[in-house]
């Protein structure tokens, strides 16, 4: 029998036919994907002796407890930690995966003079001539902790000045400060205690405070009720998750929200729904109506709404003078379920000088990358990744998330006060510094910033007041040493002081406040990271993990 | 037509035989673990009767895995038998301090975090329903490994098919979720991955 090519070819379908059948190419491409996970240059989770250790987020002002799981003494995954009294096991998307932003490839590892490679002596050089030569500004994204008071103290000494950026959650509280006489890193919002939330495009359930503390009490008290013990009511110009998911959406026109709030004041006022607290808004209610896009009559049967079911609170999601005054209308601050005096004021230089007059700028690494100082002075920028175009002449690599010893005061908008502390679990990447151990080498004189926590351990402890928060909670009164106390607080504790007193606030509001637009919302408000790698921006648009699932599998 | 029918067939034959029996072979080394170790033997002759009697949970939950040496040193610190396993347990390995290189079955990638404290304890499961009732027997199993991803046979589970005659064969990600989708157990991603 003859072999013909027309043979060979039916025998190749034949064979080609079987191959497809067989498992060959589909566990080949299955076993190469895994191959190509594998390769060596790859970082991989380390095996050893496994622990768990609790610390604190450092990512944003929020703090969250994280629940650590360690593998051959580095980390390799992360978890909230349900003990810590505000973020009570919550994580932001980012949160959960930041122990890998220690491999991000754009991690800064070595100083860049303008786009060149350069050494932390020619910095250091650099910043001690532009510190002789005039006066230097330094920007914190995080005031309040240790570090925030090794800036302070040298931006003081140099005649200089130090600012602090706020958050959106901090902003909306700094209307206050005027009619209160308490800066607005003292004030909280006493959400816990509210039974209507008016939120003018403050994204409450996605990416507002800290994460877990509002969708929590959304799922206890509101997820799925008709008539809910909690009433969000969510003001903004076009949809978002957490207006899709309030009790009631409201769409306006934007840059409309101080004219609805004058609208509802307004109401309030003449219908006699509240005690007169303020002055009546300048707008009427057919000019708010007009300016909103929502008719008088929707103005009108919204006040009734809001002070249907009290304490009643709005919430703007920037400085918007006019929402805070609604506040005041409302009787909101300086009561309970409203804007609440978290702690004293304490002494401080927080400067409003403007750059410009600089000879040079430090900018801290909790800016976010985005933030770009008006200002042709030198400047020196302290990050853990490199974000991509800068105009910073300087980039100097700081130790990141879990690398650095810092201490995480009271989140910007919390009712209470508290105190935690984020040791270092791994060591940090060679050649690496953070912003205060740059300026403490420059000034020896200056306290580093282990000493300001134990300073402020041993406040805490004198105070006597308060509890430290950990698997157990125990009163401060208990502890007997301040090492003890900050070893607790090194370990995961948290320190919660008393809850705040309402009626110890009083406002002043003379005059309505002058109409202005509200900014444009940032979606990702306070929780943008000062990098957001591509994959974690996914994650934020796409997770279900902001959903709150209390009790999963019980 | 019948000719080309045939010869399609027998193209098609050849091919599921490569595929279906001597790619296996071809995918999977065959390695033999450093010793000849007889689980049932020893449960015989040191009355441990239970699979936990030697591979221990510690007190915070962490699975111990394999027993040590000093364990192994506990009968075998001088040679009891006559076996050359034995002889080189105790010669190369006891006495010169060395642990002994076992390959493990059931090693998962290392992104995987499992917890043995949480599966026996609060689920109740028993060991074979993973393992096997190798621990019952006698038998020295040969460590098959994948040359292409490195993992153990044992991962994938040894039917090629993924069609699994018996319930503790694969111990992929599939596998785990079968079972926890049976019992309505729901985990994220961050629950079992590092």
């Amino acid at each position: 029998m003859k072999v013909t090519r027309r043979d060979w070819l039916v025998w190749g379908a034949g064979a080609t036919a079987g191959v497809v059948l067989s498992p060959v190419p589909w566990k080949l491409l299955g076993d190469t994907s895994i191959w190509t996970q594998n390769w060596p240059w790859i970082p991989q989770p380390a095996r050893g002796p496994l622990e768990v250790k609790a610390s604190a987020c450092t990512l944003c002002p929020n703090g969250c407890g994280l629940r650590v799981r360690m593998a051959g003494g580095w980390p390799v995954g992360l978890a909230g930690l349900r003990s810590h009294p505000v973020s009570q096991g919550a994580l932001c998307p980012l949160g959960f995966g930041a122990h890998q932003l220690i491999w991000h490839p754009a991690r800064l590892r070595a100083v860049r003079h303008r786009g060149g490679a350069s050494s932390w002596d020619e910095a250091r050089a650099a910043f001690v001539k532009a510190c002789s030569e005039g006066p230097v500004g330094i920007v914190d994204g995080f005031p309040g902790r240790a570090a925030s008071s090794v800036f302070e103290s040298f931006a003081q000494k140099r005649n200089g000045a130090y600012r602090a950026v706020l958050g959106p959650e901090s902003q909306a509280l700094t209307p206050y400060e005027a009619w209160t006489r308490v800066p607005a890193r003292n004030l909280g919002f006493d959400l816990e205690n509210a039974r209507t939330i008016v939120s003018f495009g403050a994204p409450l359930l996605d990416g507002w405070g800290t994460p877990g503390r509002f969708s929590h009490l959304w799922a206890e008290r509101a997820a799925g009720q008709s008539d809910p013990q909690l009433r969000l009511i969510h003001v903004e110009t076009s949809l978002s998750t957490t207006g899709s998911r309030a009790w009631r959406r409201i769409v306006i026109r934007p840059g409309s929200e101080a004219a609805l709030a004058s609208g509802i004041a307004r109401v309030l006022i003449e219908d006699k729904l509240v005690p007169a607290r303020g002055p009546m808004p300048l707008l009427t209610l057919s000019q708010a109506a007009e300016q909103s896009g929502i008719s008088a009559d929707a103005i009108r049967e919204l006040a009734h709404t809001m002070v249907a079911s009290q304490p009643v609170i709005a919430i703007a999601n920037d400085d918007n003078p006019a929402i805070a005054a609604l506040n005041v209308i409302l009787g909101a601050v300086g009561s309970r379920g409203g804007i609440v005096q978290r702690s004293k004021p304490k002494h401080s230089t927080i400067s409003t000088a403007d750059l410009r007059d600089m000879r040079a700028v430090l900018i801290d690494s909790s800016m976010p990358w985005e933030f770009v100082p008006e200002t042709r002075a030198e400047v020196f920028r302290f990050a853990a990744w490199d974000g991509g175009p800068t105009r910073a002449d300087w980039l100097l690599p700081t130790p990141a998330l879990l690398e650095d010893l810092t201490d995480m005061p009271t989140a910007p908008a919390s009712a209470i006060e508290t105190y935690a502390i984020a040791a270092p679990l791994v060591a940090p990447p060679t050649g690496t510094l953070s912003a205060a151990q740059f300026l403490a080498e420059i000034d020896p004189a200056a306290a580093p910033v282990e000493k300001i926590i134990r300073a402020r351990c041993d406040e805490l402890l004198r105070g006597r007041a308060g509890t430290v928060h950990a698997q157990e909670s125990t009163p401060v009164t208990n502890i007997a040493t301040a090492e003890k106390l900050e070893e607790q607080l090194r370990n995961g504790g948290v320190w919660v002081g008393e809850p705040p007193r309402a009626a110890a606030l009083r406002c002043d509001l003379k005059e309505w406040p002058a109409e202005r637009p509200s900014k444009p919302s940032a979606r990702s408000s306070a929780w943008a990271a000062p990098v957001l790698p591509p994959l974690a921006t996914k994650l934020y648009e796409e997770s279900n993990l902001l959903q709150p699932v209390p009790r999963r599998n019980s | 037509m019948a000719r080309n029918s045939l010869v399609f067939g027998f193209g098609l034959l050849v091919a599921l035989l490569a595929g279906w029996v001597g790619f296996p072979r071809v995918l999977y080394s065959r390695q033999n673990q450093p010793l000849a170790f007889h689980h049932k033997t020893h449960a015989e002759k040191s009355g441990s009767a239970q699979c936990n009697d030697c591979h221990t949970l510690a007190e915070d939950g962490k699975f111990a895995g394999i027993p040590s040496t000093e364990t192994c040193a506990g009968c075998h610190s001088e040679q009891v038998g006559t076996s050359k396993d034995e002889a080189v347990l105790v010669n190369s390995f006891l006495k010169a301090g060395k642990p002994v290189p076992w390959k493990v079955y059931a090693r998962q990638p290392a992104n995987v975090w499992f917890s043995h404290a949480i599966h026996i304890r609060r689920a109740n499961l028993e060991c074979k329903q993973c393992h096997f009732s190798y621990g019952e027997t006698d038998e020295v199993r040969v460590y098959e490994q994948n040359r292409i991803s490195g993992y153990s046979r044992d991962i994938w589970g040894h039917s090629i098919s993924r069609i699994r005659f018996t319930r503790h064969d694969g111990m992929k990600m599939n596998d785990c979720e079968d079972c926890h989708r049976q019992r309505h157990i729901e985990v994220s991603c961050l629950g079992c991955h590092k």
